[in-house]
Order: structure tokens, then C-alpha cells, then sequence
């Protein structure tokens, strides 16, 4: 079955090399590039970059849970902490002993204290909210979100998030994940004393 | 506690046992064809019982474990739950990754068994010994990973019910087709390493004529149509459960399956032109690797984690495993390939493009371009990743975009090929077979126009889809006219039935991709919309309680029949909302009715979303037909030749001359 | 016989080309109606990707963020002012390129799109030579008795059809 002519073993033998070089080398970069891949996505919690940050906040414009009107434009002048929450997710369960604490400390520094805001997933259930504030304690406001855009505005992907605004309305700080007490003073107070010089 | 202990330590001994079976058997058999020794060619039937033994003794094991609930094994804790039904509790062995690799263990070693008893004996015969080692060792690596990477039966502490024990995914336990869809899947993923195995099995013999490939056909077309047949299972799955009313993501599992199926189709295409011309002989055998290794890859991307999908079961530890294997069986193939290189060179050629082998060829072209590109797409985000460490994703336009016109000319393909002959064809000749289909082609475009269909992609499909399916006609109404049912059978007349199933797809994709019309209602009970020429009132709205979930459902009476019911639920052990679809299925259209967030019982509003899907049947009639082609292509056909066929002279082969195959 | 085949001469096709061409220009061109809003936001939010849950689109995600995006596109088709291309636009600047599904046609990314169509283009080449060899080889490979048999069989008139390979 090798019995074939002259003219047709020479043409493949120099085509056929150069072939089986190129599916090779293609073959070993795919293996180089799966073996170096990282498998699974570890959600990274910590301060994460944003484009927001350094810029004026997205308009947050809405109603808490008890139908007041909130404005974030209207908040300029004080250190704001949005918090974004959905009453489904374990993370956002598990800080919220955290959050009061923040929020009773920023308390014992009266008007220069940071405000405190939680905003809510959208689709998130209302009902199921209310019960776990009832619950597990927190008596700020609970901002709604029923079209979505803060969420979107802010880039929520997975909640919890933790953004905080300074006196010029301009995002400081993007935290993604669980935070505890400690760590959010101490980024607020790193960001007041940052702010106060200028 | 001692009967808990029991099923991880059956479980593991059958593991240790089988691995051990199937070392020694490739062992065995490779020494004693290497030696010539008949005696050790004997005792591997032993081994090859064991290994099939070993592996059922695994699955009864673990499925006993997951009946009684024994919380003793780690993988129970992870799918079983005491309130899942016993349908969704049998099919639970595969709802997670150390299952799914047990299962896909027990179907190899079937096959392994099955392969030597058919060829007991003909086990002398170095090929059927190589291919059995092979095959050996493939299932050797599967008990190797169903024992330490993916250890399926790892003890586990006393349970936690609080943190475990909720049973398999919600989704995973929602619909009958579970229990169908991945096995069948799996046969057709695990049944091209017979073929495979085959292919190697040549190489190292050195008996890389046309024999192997008729020991394999049957089986690669086994393959071919189980692969087919779970596909459009997992696309049935997909628009019954998911309730985004689409059959198909280009997720990166689906793509993962959809790899080996291309490369598949192209080899069980390609494969003829070898069989009659003695040609393409590397290629074949590289279709065949290709196919093997790809369900090895695809199991690596989407098994280890490193891409995410809905599917996927992330585990960290099996991918390097997975990798290693995938590159053994490419460096080992493309070896052999170079070492037998000399062998391999077809002594035929192909006169003209406008041939029946040349729409092969070009068949061939277009499915491996496919095949890259689909790759491609699903790994290139890992590939900008490692250059420039940032994310981006691939999706469905690109696979849309790129799909859509190689769709178009694999239908033109189907139209014309069935009617050119072998060697060379005559204008005339053409003019006179592609007459009617040709015609079939054009009514069909212009009834799709009165009908009111638009945009160039799907109507230029339709007409394709009905000059393909004219072609196909042709070709069943000549072969039964001569032959009468006989004409159904073979692989010419039965890869006919196939191509009309495949048509039917298409068309049923193309109008439902083009056509589908949305919309979403805002409702109280009593109110009626009118939406796309149908009306819908909403009769009710129910809160529901069963023994897993709580949920609502809506009432929706579609133009005054009975309600239909779409549904949420929420699944109390997972806390996961599941929407279930309810679908009037029509031949024309399903209308798919969807119940979203933020219906409420209590005040008897509903937020309904109405889908109204064209043709979404023909998906699945056109699955079955392809089941229907698959079995009638597996009957030998008859043999007969045209007074007009050209007739290729004799080829030197080292084999019998293969039996002809239909014009 | 001779009725079919004269039915089946050139003057049929030429009938048969000039319906489908004019049924497919009259059919792609005509209007198949406005867009209901849902349709719009279905195109649009099929066409990002769900930040948090990879491999699923916006659209079929069920994920919160999703349906917040969902929500938010929604909206701004419901305003009407942005179009389709703006709004995608508007979401992946917000939430980063791993939110858009059809990669950029430059930079890097370029090669998603250029390697299918090299690979096209290499494939063509690659049958066209071996059409070629193949010719070349029929020459000299000694089956000029099938050859006959073939020329014969087919009592081709067209011996131009020998030229067009490789397209």
C-alpha cells in the first residue's frame, strides 16, 4: 500500500512536517493555557476598584421601607454608608450584628458620625426584609430599589457591597463582601482625615 | 452504623478491585499479544468480567447508599435528602460530579465488557487485543479518578441537617427527563472510545487499512446517535425547566458536548469515502482522536472549575488530572499517527470537487472549522486571561453569529450531495437529479413568504431546509420504489431519515430564533390581554404547598380553554426559586407561559410573561427522527449501483474489500 | 424521458432562480412590525452577560443582579431615548467587559473574529492543492482503464467543470 509514485511521497513529506508542527504547536499552547488557568473564581472580598470611585455618586433617588422620600443628593454635608443587602444571602445575614455596632459607634459621634443606609437587592422581598430587621436588629433606613438602577448605577453584582460617600457627595471606598465594625471606621475615619486637610 | 460503614467500604474495595482488573488486564493482554502467547490472551476474559462486575457493584452500591440515606458517605450528604422523591433520589447518583464520573465508569466498562465478549474470538487478533487495551486503560483512568480525585465514596462526619442533606439541585429535580438525558448522553460520549480505541488499536498494529473501520462503524454510529438523541433531550430539558424558553445557551457544558459531536458527524461522514476510496486515512483517525480527547477536554473545562457555568460541578482537584490525561491521549495518538505515518498515505485520489467525496470533503471542512471556532469561543476568555489577566466573556451572539452561515452551508451541503455521484459529475446529470428538489426547495420559500415570514437568514434557511429535505426524499422514494422497506435501511437510506431529522431542526432553531414573540402582563384576576392573536385571562392565583416547596401558581385560560399553570416555587431545603413553565404545544407554535416575581395570591395579581414560540416541535420530532435514521443506518442495506454511477477500480488493500455503500 | 429532460432544461432554472430571488428580496425587506418593548429589552439583555454567574446571559439568568439589570434596561427602553447599542454600552461600562457576550472586534480580542476566518481561508488553500495533487496524480497513477470507464459512464459534455477546484 506504500506502492505509491515517486512524484506523491516527495509533495506530502514537505507539507505533512509543517502540518503536524502547527496542530502541535496550537495543541501545546492550549495545554499551556488550561494548565495555567485558575480554576474556580474566588469571590474577592476587600476593596475592590471601581470606576466610581473619585466621582460624584449615582443619583439615588427613592423610598425607604417606612415611605419616606430619600434623596442622596440631599445627604451632601455628611459622611454616607450605603450598604447594599438582599435578605437571601448568607453574607449580608451574617455582618449585620457588625452594622449595628458600626452604626451605634458613629452614633457617639453625633453630626460628624456616618450616616447609614442599607439598600435593597431588587426583586428582593419585602416581607422577608422587614422581618429580619425586626429580628436581628437595625433601625436605619431601607432604601428600595424597585427599578433596579441603583443597583445597576452602583454596579451591584454581588451583594453584600459597601460604598462610602463623602460630605462632597464623591465615592471613597467600594467594598465587596462581608465587612466587619472595626474595618468600616477605620476606612471611614482613614477617609476623614484624608477629606478634612483640603 | 454498620450497615453505613458497609457501602464505603464495598464501595472502595469494588473501585480498588475493578482498577486492579483493568491494570492487569491491559497488562495481560498487551504482554500476550506482544509474546503471541494464546494461553494469557485467555485469562483476560476473567479480568474484563471483574472490571464490569467491579463497576456495577459501584453504581448498586452507591445507589443503595443514596436509597437508604446512608449519611455515612460524604456524597449522600451532598445529594440525598429525606424528602426527595425515589425517581429523583435514583437519578441523584449523577446530579454531582463523583456520581456523574461513576456513571460514566459503569457505561465504559459496558462497553469494554460488551467489546470483548463480541470479539472473544477473535482476541488473538492483535487489533480487537489492542483495542481492548485500549480500552483497559481508558477504564483503568475513570476507577483511578472515581477513587482519588473524585472519591465518590468518602466518609463523612455525622451529619450536619442544618448544613447538609437537601437533596440534589432544585433543578435536577424537577423533571422526568432527568432520569433520560445524561445517561443517554454519556452513551454517547463514552461510546466513541470504542471506536477510538480502535483507530489506536490500528496504528499500533500497523493495520491501518479499512478493517478497523468496519469492526467501528456501527459502533461510532451508536455513538454518533445516542450523542445526537441527548442533546435534544438536554434541549428539551432546557425549554421544559429552566424557563427562559430557550433549547439552547452555548453554554460552555453544552458547547463541551456539542464538540465531539461535530467532530463526530464529520467522521461518520468522512469515514465512507475511506471505506469506498481507500482515502483520507490520517484524517479519519484524527476525527476519531479529535472526538475522544474533546470529551475529555470538555469534561476538563467544565469538571475543574475553570470555567464557570450553570451546569458545572467546580471541583479543583480533578482538573489537573483530567489535563494530563487529555494531553497523554494527544501526544500518545499524534506519535502514532507520525510513527505510521508512511502507511497512512491513501494510494487514491479525488478527481473533482464537484463529486461525492468532495461534498464529503467539504462536509468535513466545514464541521472541523465549526468545531474550532466552538472551541475557540469557549476557551478564548481563559486565553485572555492568562495574557492580559483581565476577564471578558464569549457568548451566545458570537456563537450565533458564527453558527448561523455555516448552518446555511451544511443545509446547501445536505441539499446537493445526496444526488452527485462518486468520482465526477455532469452538469446534466445534476440538472436532472436536483430538478425536484430544487423545486421543493422554492415552493417551500414561497410558502414560507405567504405565510408571512421575513428576514434573509430564515427564509434563505427555509428554502435550503426544503431543497435539503427535497434531496433526501428523492433519494428514500427511489430507494423503497426498488426495494420497497428494504429502501429504509442502511446507512445511505437510513443517513437519509437522519438528514430529514436534522432538517426538521433547523427549520424548528431557525423560525424559533427568528420569530419569537414576548411579552410581559401585569394581571388581576379576571383581567384578559390579547397578545399575539390569542387571549389570556387569568382565572386565579394559588399559593401551592408540597412536601419540597411552597409556591404560587397562576391560572391562565389561553383563548377560553383550560387554565394553564405556570408556577414558582421555592424549594424550603435550598431556598432556591424554581419557575416552571406551562407550554400549549402546538405544531405551529407553543405558547410558553412564565410566572415572574412579585405575584402575589393575596391581592390575585400576576406578572405573566408570554412567549409564543414557532416551531419548537419540529425540534423534537426531529430528534426522534434522527433516533429512527441512526437505527435504520445500523440494518445492513443492499447493495445496488446505478447503469449511470461511475465505478472506482479496485484499490490495493490489506483488508477485504469493504462492503459498497449506496449511491 | 425526453419530456423530463426538456422540462428539466436551463430555461426551469432560470424560472426557479428568479422566484427565489425575487421571493426572498420581497420577504427579507418587508416590515415584520414594531418591536414590543419586551422584544427589545430580550435583544438587549441577551446580549450581556450576568456579572455574577458565568456562562449565562442576562436574559436567562435568575441571579438578583440580573434582574436588577433587567430591570434597569427595561427601563431605559421604556424611555425610549437610548438605543439598543447605547444602553449595552451604558451596562458594560458599569459593570466591566466580562458583562459583554460578543467580543470586541479589536485589540486582542480581534482574534476571536480573525482566526475563524484564517482557519477558512487555510482550509480552502489546503483543499485546493490537494486538488491539485490529486490531478496531478491522476495522470500518472495508472488507472487509465477506470478513467475510460468513468468518461464513458458519464458522457460528459462539460470538461470545464474539471477547472473549477478547489472553489
Amino acid at each position: 500500500m506504500s506502492d505509491t509514485t515517486p512524484s506523491e511521497t516527495r509533495r506530502p513529506r514537505r507539507v505533512a512536517p509543517i502540518v503536524a508542527l502547527m496542530v502541535a504547536a496550537v495543541l501545546g499552547g492550549l495545554f499551556w493555557v488550561l494548565a495555567g488557568s485558575k480554576s474556580g473564581t474566588v469571590d474577592k472580598v476587600g476593596l475592590i476598584d471601581s470606576p466610581l470611585i473619585g466621582r460624584p455618586a449615582p443619583a439615588v433617588r427613592s423610598t425607604t421601607l417606612d415611605d419616606v422620600p430619600f434623596d442622596l443628593a440631599r445627604r451632601k454635608g455628611s459622611w454616607v454608608v450605603l450598604n447594599f443587602f438582599n435578605s437571601t444571602c448568607a453574607p449580608c445575614r451574617a455582618e449585620q450584628p457588625e452594622l449595628v455596632k458600626f452604626t451605634e459607634q458613629q452614633a457617639t459621634l453625633g453630626s460628624a458620625g456616618a450616616e447609614f443606609y442599607t439598600v435593597l437587592q431588587y426583586s428582593d422581598d419585602v416581607d422577608a426584609v422587614k422581618a429580619f430587621f425586626l429580628s436581628r436588629g437595625g433601625d436605619w433606613p431601607i432604601i428600595r430599589d424597585d427599578e433596579g438602577s441603583i443597583n445597576v448605577n452602583f454596579a451591584v453584582a454581588q451583594v453584600p457591597e459597601t460604598f462610602i460617600v463623602n460630605p462632597d457627595g464623591i465615592v471613597v471606598v467600594r467594598w465587596a463582601g462581608q465587612i466587619d465594625a472595626n474595618t468600616l471606621a477605620q476606612l471611614v475615619q482613614q477617609q476623614r482625615d484624608a477629606f478634612n486637610p483640603s | 452504623m454498620l450497615a453505613e460503614g458497609v457501602n464505603g467500604l464495598l464501595g472502595h474495595s469494588a473501585l480498588i478491585v475493578g482498577l486492579a482488573a483493568s491494570v492487569f488486564g491491559a497488562g495481560a493482554l498487551a504482554t500476550a499479544t506482544l509474546l503471541r502467547d494464546q494461553r494469557l490472551v485467555r485469562t483476560v476474559q476473567a479480568y474484563g468480567w471483574v472490571v464490569f462486575g467491579a463497576a456495577i457493584l459501584a453504581v448498586v452500591v452507591m445507589e443503595r447508599a443514596l436509597i437508604t440515606r446512608d449519611w455515612s458517605l460524604a456524597y449522600v450528604q451532598k445529594v440525598g435528602s429525606y424528602d426527595t422523591p425515589a425517581l429523583f433520589n435514583f437519578t441523584a447518583l449523577w446530579s454531582a460530579l463523583e456520581g456523574s464520573i461513576l456513571l460514566w465508569l459503569l457505561l465504559l466498562a459496558m462497553y469494554s465488557f460488551i467489546i470483548m465478549r463480541r470479539y472473544r474470538e477473535r482476541l488473538p487478533d492483535p487489533l480487537v487485543a489492542w483495542a481492548l487495551v485500549v480500552m483497559f486503560v481508558v477504564t483503568a483512568f475513570f476507577f483511578f479518578l472515581s477513587l482519588g480525585p473524585t472519591d465518590a465514596f468518602r466518609a463523612a462526619g455525622l451529619p450536619n441537617f442544618d448544613a447538609c442533606c437537601r437533596g440534589p439541585n432544585p433543578l435536577l429535580q424537577n423533571h422526568i427527563l432527568v432520569l433520560f438525558h445524561p445517561p443517554i448522553l454519556y452513551l454517547g460520549y463514552v461510546g466513541f472510545t470504542v471506536p477510538f480505541a480502535f483507530a489506536i488499536a490500528a496504528l499500533i498494529t500497523g493495520r491501518v487499512g479499512e478493517g478497523w473501520l468496519m469492526e467501528t462503524r456501527r459502533w461510532a454510529l451508536f455513538a454518533w446517535g445516542f450523542l445526537t438523541v441527548g442533546i435534544v433531550l438536554g434541549s428539551w430539558w432546557s425549554y421544559e425547566v429552566l424557563g427562559w424558553g430557550g433549547v439552547w445557551a452555548w453554554d460552555p457544558v453544552e458547547n463541551a458536548s456539542f464538540l465531539p459531536w461535530l467532530t463526530g458527524t464529520a467522521y461518520i461522514h468522512s469515514v465512507l469515502v475511506q471505506e469506498r476510496r481507500g482515502m483520507l486515512r490520517v484524517w479519519n483517525i484524527t476525527l476519531l482522536v479529535a472526538t475522544f480527547s474533546l470529551t475529555i477536554l470538555g469534561t476538563f473545562l467544565t469538571r475543574s472549575g475553570v470555567i464557570n457555568s450553570v451546569h458545572a460541578f467546580s471541583d479543583g482537584t480533578i482538573g489537573p488530572y483530567l489535563l494530563g490525561f487529555f494531553g497523554f491521549v494527544v501526544v500518545v495518538s499524534m506519535g502514532l499517527i507520525a510513527w505510521r505515518g508512511d502507511r497512512l498515505r491513501s494510494p487514491g485520489a479525488i478527481d473533482s470537487p464537484i463529486s461525492r467525496e468532495g461534498a464529503f470533503l467539504a462536509n468535513n471542512v466545514i464541521f472541523s472549522l465549526f468545531a474550532f471556532i466552538i472551541l475557540l469561543g469557549t476557551v478564548f476568555p481563559l486565553i485572555v486571561e492568562a495574557k492580559d489577566n483581565r476577564k471578558i466573556a464569549v457568548g451566545s451572539p458570537f456563537f450565533d453569529t458564527m453558527a448561523q452561515p455555516i448552518g446555511l452551508v451544511l443545509l446547501f451541503l445536505m441539499a446537493i450531495a445526496p444526488a452527485l455521484p462518486w468520482r465526477k459529475a455532469s452538469t446534466e446529470l445534476l440538472r436532472e437529479r436536483l430538478f425536484w428538489p430544487a423545486w421543493c426547495g422554492v415552493g417551500t420559500l414561497v410558502i414560507a413568504v405567504l405565510l408571512g415570514a421575513t428576514d434573509f437568514a430564515p427564509l434563505l434557511a427555509f428554502g435550503l431546509a426544503g431543497f435539503a429535505g427535497g434531496a433526501a426524499l428523492r433519494q428514500l422514494v427511489l430507494a423503497t420504489r426498488r426495494q420497497g422497506y428494504r429502501g429504509l435501511l442502511g446507512r445511505a437510506n437510513g443517513g437519509m431519515v437522519v438528514h430529514l431529522g436534522v432538517i426538521l431542526i433547523a427549520v424548528g432553531l431557525a423560525a424559533s430564533n427568528s420569530y419569537t414573540r414576548a411579552g410581559e402582563f401585569s394581571m388581576h384576576v379576571g383581567d384578559t390581554v390579547e397578545f399575539a392573536g390569542h387571549s389570556f385571562e387569568l382565572k386565579d392565583v394559588v399559593d401551592f404547598t408540597t412536601p419540597r416547596a411552597v409556591g404560587i401558581k397562576a391560572l391562565v385560560s389561553i383563548d377560553g380553554g383550560e387554565p394553564y399553570a405556570p408556577a414558582i416555587s421555592k424549594f424550603t431545603a435550598q431556598g432556591m426559586d424554581i419557575a416552571t413553565p406551562s407550554v400549549r404545544t402546538g405544531l405551529a407554535k407553543d405558547i410558553y407561559l412564565t410566572l415572574e416575581n412579585g405575584s402575589k395570591p393575596s391581592t390575585g395579581f400576576a406578572k405573566l410573561k408570554i412567549f409564543i414560540k414557532p416551531m419548537i416541535v419540529w425540534l423534537w420530532i426531529g430528534g426522534f427522527l434522527c433516533l429512527v435514521g441512526t437505527i435504520l443506518a445500523a440494518f445492513p442495506g443492499r447493495f445496488r449501483r446505478l447503469a449511470t454511477d461511475p465505478v472506482s477500480a479496485p484499490i490495493p488493500l490489506d483488508e477485504p474489500t469493504t462492503e459498497p455503500v449506496d449511491v | 424521458m425526453s419530456r423530463t429532460s426538456s422540462l428539466k432544461r436551463w430555461p426551469a432554472w432560470v424560472a426557479m432562480f428568479l422566484i427565489v430571488v425575487g421571493f426572498l428580496a420581497y420577504g427579507s425587506t418587508r416590515d415584520s412590525g414594531p418591536r414590543t418593548p419586551e422584544e427589545r429589552v430580550e435583544e438587549i439583555t441577551k446580549r450581556l452577560a450576568c456579572p455574577v454567574c458565568d456562562g449565562e446571559s442576562v436574559y436567562e439568568s435568575a441571579n438578583s443582579a440580573s434582574a436588577a439589570i433587567r430591570a434597569e434596561v427595561k427601563a431605559q427602553v421604556t424611555a425610549g431615548t437610548a438605543g439598543d447599542d447605547d444602553i449595552v454600552a451604558y451596562i458594560v461600562q458599569q459593570y466591566g467587559a466580562k458583562t459583554q457576550l460578543l467580543p470586541k472586534s479589536t485589540g486582542f480580542e480581534s482574534l476571536v473574529w480573525v482566526l475563524p476566518a484564517a482557519a477558512l481561508v487555510c482550509a480552502v488553500v489546503g483543499l485546493f492543492f490537494a486538488f491539485r495533487r490529486w490531478k496531478m496524480n491522476v495522470d500518472t497513477v495508472p488507472d487509465d482503464a477506470d478513467r475510460a470507464l468513468v468518461d464513458e459512464a458519464l458522457a460528459a459534455e462539460d470538461t470545464k467543470d474539471d477547472d473549477d477546484d478547489g472553489s
